[in-house]
Parts: C-alpha cells; structure tokens; sequence
C-alpha cells in the first residue's frame, strides 16, 4: 500500500523514516513531500506532523526528528514483529524486546501515535531493505503498514535512489512482467534473483558480453564480478569515465539525461517526468547508440527464428 | 490491395447477417472493388469485424503495479519466444505489454478502450499503450475524485468545472471520463467510503455522489465527448448493491452513459449469506431506459488479480481474502487497488457473480447496448472471451456448467431459466460492431465502404471456444496480422484522443491550486503530443 508523493504532502501528519538518511541522501525529500509543505489539511505545515527516525546510529536526518528510535544493528525484522503483536494487542516477552535496544514504552508509543494519526506513511531506505534479513525485513514493514489499516490511513514507499533506477524497473515490468533479474536466455523472460541477477551472472562467469548503461558496477560490485567485466568484452555508456569505463573495451561518451538529453524519468513513487535539456551537446543520447547498434544488428544474418510456435508452456 | 471472396458476412452495422459476399480492401480502408492484389479464399468461412474492447485494463501504473506483483502468475503462463517479428513476452492474468497486443489479435481483436488512466500517469500510460502493437487504443482519465473537480462541484461553480474537466482530458491526451465510485475513492484517502448517492464525502460538506455524478454526465454532454460518461457505480461488489445501481441510473434520466461492469452492480440480498442474483431487477430497467450503454464485466471461473481505482472495495478484498493487496493512492485524482483473487464455483458469491454476468447478456435484450467484456483482468483474463461466446450461444453448456454450482447457489440465480442462445450476428454486435458504436468510433465495428479494415475470418468449427479463440485470418488496416495460428506482422496501432473545448484562462485558475497540491510543475504536467505515438484527434459531437 503507497502513494504518491503529494499524498504525503497534502495529507500525512505522521511520517517514519526506518533505515535511511534522507537529509543526506535524498536532501529536498523534507522539503518538498514529507515534513516542511502545509496544505488543506494541514495548515501549520511542520507543526502539524510527527516524525519518527528509526536507525542503528545517529544521522544528519535525527535533527529533523521528533522522536529518534535507536535499534540494534539487525534487529529491524524483530521491531517490526514486536509493533505488529502491540498492535494486536498481544503479549511480547521482555526479553524480546530488551533485544533491540528499545523500551515496551517506546514501542507502545509508536503504536498509539500511529493508530491515532489520521493518515500515517513509512518510507524505508537500504539501512531497513538491504540489512540481515533483506526482504523479509520489507516486507514485515509493509504488513504493518497493511494492518494499519484497520485503525487509520497508511502507506509506505521505499526510498529509492540512483537515477532513475525506478524507470527501468517500470519498464522492465511492463515488457517482460518482472523488474529486474530476468534472463531471456530461452527466448522468453524468466526472473529469479539470485540467480540471474546481474551480480550473480557476473560472479558465476556466466556472460561472454556486458553493455553497462546508466550504471558503475565497477564501483559497487564484488571484486569477482568486476574481475569478470575486465575479462569479457564490455561496452559502457556513460557522460563520464567511471570506474566501469576504465575496464571495459569499449566506451562511448553519452550526452546527459535531463541536462543535454531528452526524456523521462520515473520518480521514486513511479511518477513519469518529463526531462527538458537546457543545454545541447555533441554527445549523442544513449537512446540513439543503442538504436544504431540495433539497425548494424539487425543488418546482420539473423540468428533467430524467423517462424515457428507462437508461444510455448513453460518448463 | 485485397479481396477476401466466398466467406458469410456478419456485419450488424450495415445489416448483414450471414450473407454471401466479397470485401476489397485498399489502403487500409474497405472499398468497393479491386483490381489485383491477394485473394484470400475464405469459402465457407465466418466473417466478422475486429472485436473492440470497450473497457478493459491494460496499460498503465495499475495493471504494471499488478505485474509485479504476481511473478508466480508469469512462471507458470504461457510464453511468447522472440523471433524476427515479434517481441517476447508473457500472457496469463496480467500479460506484458507485447503479449497483450498478440493475445487480443490473436483473437480477433483489433482495438481496445483502456478505462482507467490518472492524469498524473497518463504519460506513463501512454507509452505502454505504444508498447501494444497491432491494436488501435483509446483512453479515458478519472475524473470523479479530482478534489480540484470536487472543490468546484461544492462552490456549485458549474462553468468552471466543465472548463476543468475539458482541460484534463486534453493535458492527458484521453478520449474520455471514467468516473470511478464517484466521492467514494476521494474519501478513501482518510480511509472512508461513499456508498450510497445521498451518503457525505469525508472532506466535504454539501457534495454527494449523486451530485458528482449527474454533474460529471451533464459536463460530458456539454462537451460533446464521443463517448458518454464511463461509470464505475458506487458500492460496487456489495450484496444488495442493486438499489444503489437503480438510483444511480433513474439519476442519470436524460443523460447519455456507460455503466461499466454491470455484473459488479446487480446483487440482492443483505449480507454474504443471503445475497442472491438482482439482474432481472437490473435488466428490467435497463431495458426500458435507452440512454445507456453497458458492458458485461463477466466472470469465469478460475485465477485472476483483480485492479481497480476503486481503493476502498480492495481494502475489503484484502480483509475478506488474506491475500497480497496493493494500493497506489494518486495525488488529488483518484485511487488505486490489486489484489489477486481465485473465482470458485464452490464459492456461493462467486457462483452468483458467474452467473450474474452471463444472466444480464441473456436478459438484456439489445445487443447494441450491451457488450462483451470481463474487466479484464478483474472477472477474468480478456483471453477468455471465447468460453464467454461458448456460454451464450449454447444453452446445453450453460446447464452443463451449471452442475457444478452448489445447490444454494442454484437456487439464488435465475440463470437455470434462461433459454436464450445467441447468434453470430447477436456475438459480432457485442463483440465489435455495438462498442465501437459506443465509443464513438464510426470506422471500427463496421465492414462498410470506407470503414478501416479490420477484419476476423473464422474457420466455422461446431467446438464455438475452439472457432472464437483461433480464426483463420486477422486484418488490421488491412494487413494481414494473424494467418494459420500465426503472427506474421505486428504493425504499431493509432491512439485515438479528443480535444474537447476549453476557456484558455482556465490555467490562470488551475495554476495556483494546482502548485497548492500537487508535487510537479504545472508546464511539465500536461502530456506533449509527441509522447502519444500515431495520435489520431477525434471530433466532439453535438449532444
């Protein structure tokens, strides 16, 4: 259950950050949706909302709290489950809850301000969704915010970052059902990370190319999974040289997305912009490299079928 | 160029009902005659014009929203593998974009109403809807809980209303208005409901349903839209809902309208145990009040994820259910649903609502006004269409269906007496030539000189699911898509979209109240006309 940011704008009054730092990291976040904006409903703007930080150590973003929740380094599954038993009214053993480094007092407050506002959103970043526990975590987030649900209005949203991350993953969705770790090795799309996302195709050797868009993998991946990259042949676009570019045979300098590049990026809460250059540049887009390397592809013989089933079952 | 000779005509537009004839085909349109070109044999075949869709769920945030959240569905579906002239892809209950563009082809469909878009998306939907190929498509936006609209509505500032409304159809490029659960959706966002026309808007003070409603309608007919106002009733799905359909469509007296997915709306009874089949209630109305137009919103028995902008019904679905739910609440404009759902003939209420959809196409007695459709994917997938067709046409099959209710369900339908069998010609009116009247679009539907050639040849075939789901022969603007089972063109479709008239001041009006709510800037809200791909601009009419 989400919504889009202007939701939050117009309405929120109760606002959790858990696991991320968005005075850091996402700087216009309280300024333009979350903490700052007044509205209709909400005429006094700040004062009129309560923020909840919830993090293993104390950030830029504590500033901006009302209440800071300090946890236990890889306990976020074990608050999560605690709020969703106060919330049912259930018993919690101290000793449980001692675990996390929170008070029951605490935790109970939580509850009682979340129940009580009149609509409530969570955002949580990778410090919550890329921890111990990884998308169980998540998803013991989202089934609060869920259960929520029967006392007030509530939403949650990731807070997700790195250029426009979102736009491939809408789109990846609408052309092959699945956001991200897909292979076509048989034809046809099939998704299961872990296993054919791109980290794992790289650390496994699996992949005798790589065209790196939009990306450094060089910069963030594991070291087997770079030492791969240098060892095939890989081709990145990219405005600048990046630790990717350095590797790869080949590099073609692209102009910008949004500064010398039309297009459209897809915000955080999957809002499409559009993106309007100011300025032009000599660089061509990376849209028209991968359109030219299509047409040079397609002059080629073709390697796949021309006929045969239309569809097939899957195996 | 193109003649099809020797195949039986179904063609309700211009009153052929089964008769021997020729089609010439040129440039994309029928003509009279001519002169060389591919013959195509069609002797003994059935031919009919390209199925349009009058309301379906196909492009957008909603249904993307419920690809992801079904990755066991795309696991265990059928498959499309790349070749030289088609795109992968995957079907199932929410199919990908190319895949949706072969499966509706694949079955004689050659245009599409998406019945859903927020404006807010609509660029986003937009580029899906290219992402379909073969089909033409059309669009209509939601407009009935635009807090914008509804402040006006409260002002009682009519005029300017009709401005807005004219305003957002044209910055989303859309063809029409859906109004989903009118007011109910607005109050969703304090996790409220409206369900009753008389019933208060939680935000608002004066306004109610019924006054968005019969507001929305008169607006829609001021404009002139081809297509009347394309209503989602509120209460929709709830035992005994069926006096809040009736009152909604005695409100809509005078008025042009479309109710959409009748079969959600026709329910008696008080509660879960006790509700029962309302359609004959429904269908005796509607058959007396010609101002309205309907669609089936049937549904077939088996696995589905149900969408829909109706944010309230889908919190309830997901108490009822347990399962997965999804819900994308979109600044000021409207709401947003998903939960997958398994219909059961074990399941009384599913048994009602199996039969409710198949009884209303039976008892409704013109088919020009009421259509084929299953909400895809809400009562079914739109790739079912075929075991609908089976149902209506053959009374033995509907009984042999029926075995498998339960005893109670049996008794709380009027289906078991119903003889009525559909014919061809009655099948190719709900199928095509009825909605693309609907929507205004006078060369869909029609095998008629100067009507685009789209056009779906059969193979006649005593198994009616086998003949309907696999024809022989698919034209789309007069090229042939579909031959022998096979895709062998996918060419990239229209987008059909109105530019009703508007008060260019307006913007001075919206602008301020725009920045007050939204979180973009008003220049960049608007869809550019070059997003739209093969944009064809239709007329407004004079209501």
């Amino acid at each position: 259950m989400t919504c889009t940011l202007g939701e939050v704008k117009n309405r929120a009054d109760f606002i959790v950050y858990w696991g991320g730092n968005p005075a850091e990291c996402h700087p216009r976040h309280f300024t333009k949706y979350t903490l700052m904006q007044k509205s209709k409903f909400l005429p006094r703007g700040r004062k009129d909302r309560t923020m909840i930080l919830v993090d293993i150590r104390e950030t830029k973003s504590g500033g901006a709290a009302d209440i800071f929740l300090q946890i236990r380094p890889g306990k976020d599954f074990e608050v999560l489950t605690i709020l969703r038993a106060i919330l049912k009214g259930q018993h919690v053993n101290e000793s449980s809850i001692a675990e996390t480094g929170l008070t029951l007092e605490q935790m109970t407050d939580f509850i009682d301000r979340a129940k009580k506002s009149r609509f409530g959103c969570m955002f949580f970043g990778m410090g919550l969704s890329m921890t111990r526990g990884k998308h169980m975590n998540s998803a013991a987030l989202l089934t609060l915010a869920a259960e929520l649900n029967a006392f007030t209005k509530f939403v949650a949203m990731p807070m997700r970052g790195h250029g426009n991350v979102t736009g491939a993953d809408v789109i990846m969705r609408w052309q092959t059902g699945f956001p991200f770790g897909i292979t076509f090795n048989r034809g046809y799309p099939r998704y299961n990370p872990g296993e054919f996302s791109t980290v794992d195709v790289l650390v496994r050797g699996d992949t005798d190319a790589a065209l790196i868009l939009g990306a450094d993998p060089g910069a963030t991946m594991p070291q087997p999974a770079i030492d791969h990259l240098a060892r095939i042949p890989t081709i990145v676009l990219d405005p600048k040289v990046t630790h990717t570019s350095r590797l790869a045979r080949v590099h073609i300098t692209t102009s910008v997305a949004g500064i010398s590049a039309p297009g459209t990026a897809y915000r955080m809460d999957e809002i499409p912009l559009p993106l309007k250059p100011a300025l032009k540049s000599p660089y061509p887009t990376d849209e028209e490299v991968v359109r030219r390397i299509n047409e040079a592809v397609a002059r080629k013989s073709h390697w796949m079928p021309a006929d045969g089933p239309m569809t097939v079952l899957q195996h | 160029m193109i003649r099809i000779t020797g195949g039986k005509i179904y063609d309700p537009a211009n009153g052929i009902n089964g008769q021997v004839r020729d089609l010439c085909i040129d440039g994309g349109k029928f003509v009279s005659s001519v002169i060389g070109g591919r013959t195509i044999d069609a002797t003994g075949m059935i031919i009919f014009p390209g199925g349009v869709d009058v309301h379906t769920h196909v492009a957008g945030g909603s249904i993307n929203f419920a690809r992801a959240m079904t990755p066991e569905d795309h696991r265990r579906t059928t498959a499309f593998i790349r070749t030289q002239s088609r795109r992968s892809g995957l079907g199932g209950m929410a199919p990908t974009t190319f895949a949706t563009g072969y499966l509706y082809a694949g079955m004689g469909w050659t245009t599409v109403n998406e019945a859903a878009v927020p404006v807010l998306s609509a660029r986003h939907t937009h580029e899906e809807l290219h992402d379909i190929p073969i089909l033409d498509k059309s669009s209509l936006v939601l407009m009935a809980n635009n807090e914008i609209l509804l402040d006006l509505f409260e002002a009682g500032d009519f005029e300017r209303a009709k401005d807005v409304v004219a305003w957002y159809i044209w910055a989303a490029k859309s063809y029409g208005v859906k109004a989903v659960n009118p007011g109910g959706v607005a109050a969703w966002k304090w996790g409220k409901d409206a369900k009753q026309l008389t019933d208060p808007i939680e935000g608002y003070n004066t306004i109610t349903p019924g006054t968005i409603i019969g507001g929305l309608a008169q607006i829609i007919d001021e404009l002139g839209l081809p297509h009347p106002m394309h209503l989602h009733c509120n209460n929709l799905g709830a035992p005994g809902n069926v006096w809040t359909t009736l009152e909604t469509m005695k409100l809509l007296e005078g008025r042009r309208a479309h109710i959409a997915h009748l079969q959600y709306h026709a329910y008696g009874g008080d509660d879960w145990d006790t509700m029962r089949s309302a359609s004959a209630e429904v269908a005796e109305y509607f058959n007396t009040h010609t101002n309205m137009t309907t669609d089936a919103g049937a549904v077939l028995f088996g696995d589905t994820v149900t969408i829909t902008a109706d944010g309230p019904w889908q919190h309830l679905l997901y108490k009822l259910t347990g399962r997965k739910w999804g819900n994308l609440d979109v600044e000021n404009e409207t709401g947003c649903g998903i939960v997958p759902y398994t219909y059961r003939p074990s399941n009384l209420v599913n048994s009602i609502q199996w039969a409710v959809g198949l009884e209303l196409l039976l008892l409704i007695n013109d088919p020009w006004r009421i259509f084929l459709s299953t909400d895809h994917p809400n009562g079914a997938c739109f790739w079912r269409y075929p075991e609908i067709i089976q149902l209506l046409m053959s009374f033995d099959f509907r009984k042999e269906c029926m075995t498998k209710l339960t005893p109670i369900a049996r008794e709380r339908i009027t289906l078991p007496d119903i003889d009525r069998e559909y014919t061809l010609y009655e099948i190719a009116t709900i199928t095509s030539a009825g909605p693309a009247r609907a929507l205004g679009l006078s060369q869909k539907g029609s095998l008629g000189i100067g009507a685009d050639a789209d056009v779906v040849i059969y193979e006649e075939e005593k198994d009616i699911a086998k003949m309907f789901s696999h024809p022989r022969y698919v034209l789309k603007g007069g090229e042939v898509v579909i031959e022998d089972g096979d895709i062998r063109a996918t060419p990239e479709g229209r987008e059909f979209i109105v530019k009703p008239s508007f008060n260019p001041d307006i913007e001075n009006f919206l602008k301020p109240k725009f920045e007050d709510v939204y979180t973009m800037s008003f220049e960049n809200y608007p869809v550019e006309m070059e997003r739209v791909s093969h944009a064809e601009i239709r007329d407004c009419i004079d209501t």
